[in-house]
């Protein structure tokens, strides 16, 4: 029993921590489901729940055209992230290709502030005749995935031992071979955790969709930030698509949380 | 002509990073020496290092700059604190649920910063807000987001989401402590606060460093918030570097100077992390 007691503290810490985690997702629900009126007398709690909004959102908005917008740049960012990154990550891991230097040149691309990039980004695409379009969104993207997917990436590579290629290599695999038949398959977890953490990134991204995009192009984050009026009726459809924005990301985070240090790690943490 | 095997995996990532990154950078230092305007591309001309003298006597920038500096401070220090408390609860093997609340509890890092801008913009609105209404009801007026408060609430809610950042690399710092240096201390009769002070601290170094210094990176970039609740007001109490640059670059369509700014920001970052990476590592 006093075992028990002592266990109550960090608990009760615990929940305290948890409630404020989730009270800002439970409360945006709820405001989805709230008629209008009610959505501007907070505390009152007599209220008919509504699928109005969500309605309106998912037949009558923009919301669906941008999630789809969302999800192509994402894909397209984390597939060209992974095509060129994984090639990358095992050159680095293996043949240690450019010493330390440039793999940190290239973790810094990732630190650079996305100010930084913005100015000849958009000169680079007005040039192109590429703004109002979801590639030059993926452009920019590229900037942070592709550090980032290779970082990961090597993380997972260092633990793999060499024997694997080396007996690939007798068996009469070409390096090649050796690297996308049997390396590969190995670090399976890491090129998904890899990609999906990649894709949340892009998915998130509000700063360089911003500038880039039009009407046909803007993604979910883009879309989200347009309502900015605070009347009740749009309340309600900002909660909604907010929610269609942060669900995905979240039940996907389940999933790469435990991939995430060791991803991180590929070289951050252990210097 | 033969290329290192090594040589062939590499040059893709180099090619792809040189255009969309190292060509970028170039494009955008030769913009900084132009009187280069939005509304007329075409006509730009060569000024040299006009923009970059203009900026020392720029006060809305260094009011930016400070702005963030402060932003970044307030939000980094908290989120460090918070972030090892919650590390230290969830490393006790007799927590219960632990694996519970680490899922729970780091979810707030995955969701887009918008999203959270906004979700608190009207959490904390006053008319609609229900923790305004909250705090009210038990006898707590504050205005959020008035000139003296604005940028304190914006970090707080950065600490809200990215605590968990925090939590995530220290907790994974704590994990991979060996285990005999306590189990001494515990046999010599330390107490928790001992062993907390003189062993954990001093071993985690290396992963608080890393975890402040990405933290501190990232919280530079600060934007999102801003444009989901203040855009920069009440006056210039919220205006960040970030959004600064935003402003002036398409708001105001002075992209050269917007550029100036942006090398400028580069050249503070860099002496900050430099000399917090050394002073950290000495101390």
């Amino acid at each position: 029993m006093r075992k028990f007691y002592r266990e109550l503290p960090p608990l009760a810490l615990l929940l305290v921590a948890l409630v404020v985690v989730i009270f800002p997702y439970v409360w945006t629900l709820l405001t989805s489901l709230k008629p209008e009126a009610a959505i501007s007398r907070p505390l009152d709690w007599n209220f008919t729940p509504t699928l109005a909004h969500w309605q309106r959102v998912l037949l009558e908005s923009n919301i669906p055209l941008q999630v789809r917008n969302s999800a192509l740049v994402g894909l397209f960012t984390v597939g060209i992230a992974l095509l060129l990154g994984a090639p990358a990550a095992y050159a680095f891991s293996r043949f240690r290709a450019g010493g330390s230097s440039l793999r940190f040149i290239i973790l810094a691309a990732q630190m650079l502030p996305p100010a930084v990039l913005i100015v000849p980004f958009f000169l680079i695409m007005y040039n192109l005749k590429l703004l109002d379009s979801i590639w030059a969104v993926v452009a920019t993207h590229l900037t942070f995935a592709l550090p980032l997917v290779t970082w990961f990436l090597i993380g997972f590579l260092d633990d793999v031992p060499r024997d694997l290629e080396e007996q690939a290599m007798i068996d009469g695999c070409t390096q090649w071979q050796a690297f996308y038949k049997v390396i590969l398959p190995t670090i399976r977890p890491g090129l998904g955790a890899a990609a999906l953490f990649a894709f949340i990134l892009s998915w998130n991204d509000l700063f360089y969709a911003l500038l880039l995009t039009g009407k046909e192009s803007a993604t979910l984050p883009v879309g989200i930030a347009s309502f900015w009026t605070f009347r009740g009726i749009e309340m309600g459809q900002m909660s909604a698509a907010i929610i269609l924005a942060i669900l995905p990301v979240t039940i996907a985070s389940f999933f790469v949380q435990k991939y995430l240090v060791r991803g991180l790690g590929g070289g951050a943490l252990k210097g | 002509m033969h290329i290192a095997f090594r040589y062939r995996l590499l040059l893709p990532l180099i090619t792809a990073l040189l255009l969309i990154v190292g060509y970028p950078l170039g494009f955008s230092f030769w913009v900084s020496l132009q009187d280069y305007r939005l509304t007329a591309i075409e006509g730009a001309t060569w000024i040299g290092i006009e923009h970059y003298i203009a900026l020392l006597r720029n006060n809305s920038f260094w009011t930016a700059l400070r702005n963030t500096l402060v932003f970044v401070a307030t939000a980094v220090s908290l989120e460090l604190l918070l972030g090892l408390s919650l590390a230290m609860l969830l490393h006790r093997r007799t927590t219960l649920g632990r694996n519970f609340f680490r899922s729970i509890l780091l979810t707030p890092m995955f969701i887009t910063p918008i999203a959270v801008g906004l979700m608190f913009r009207f959490l904390l609105n006053s008319q609609l807000g229900v923790i305004t209404k909250l705090t009210e009801a038990i006898g707590l007026r504050i205005d959020w987001f008035s000139a003296q408060n604005a940028l304190l609430t914006l970090a707080l809610i950065d600490v809200w989401q990215w605590t968990p950042f925090m939590l995530l690399l220290l907790l994974a710092g704590l994990e991979a402590l060996p285990e005999e240096p306590f189990e001494a201390a515990r046999v010599d009769g330390a107490s928790a606060w001992q062993s907390f002070w003189h062993l954990t601290l001093p071993m985690l170094r290396p992963t608080l460093l890393a975890a402040i210094v990405i933290r501190m990176l990232d919280a530079f970039k600060v934007y999102e918030y801003v444009y989901a609740i203040t855009r920069g007001g009440p006056g210039e109490s919220t205006e960040t570097i970030q959004y600064h640059i935003y402003r002036v670059g398409f708001l105001y369509y002075r992209l050269g100077e917007a550029s100036a700014m942006a090398y400028v920001l580069i050249a503070v970052i860099l002496v900050l992390v430099v000399t917090l990476f050394y002073s950290l590592r000495r101390a």
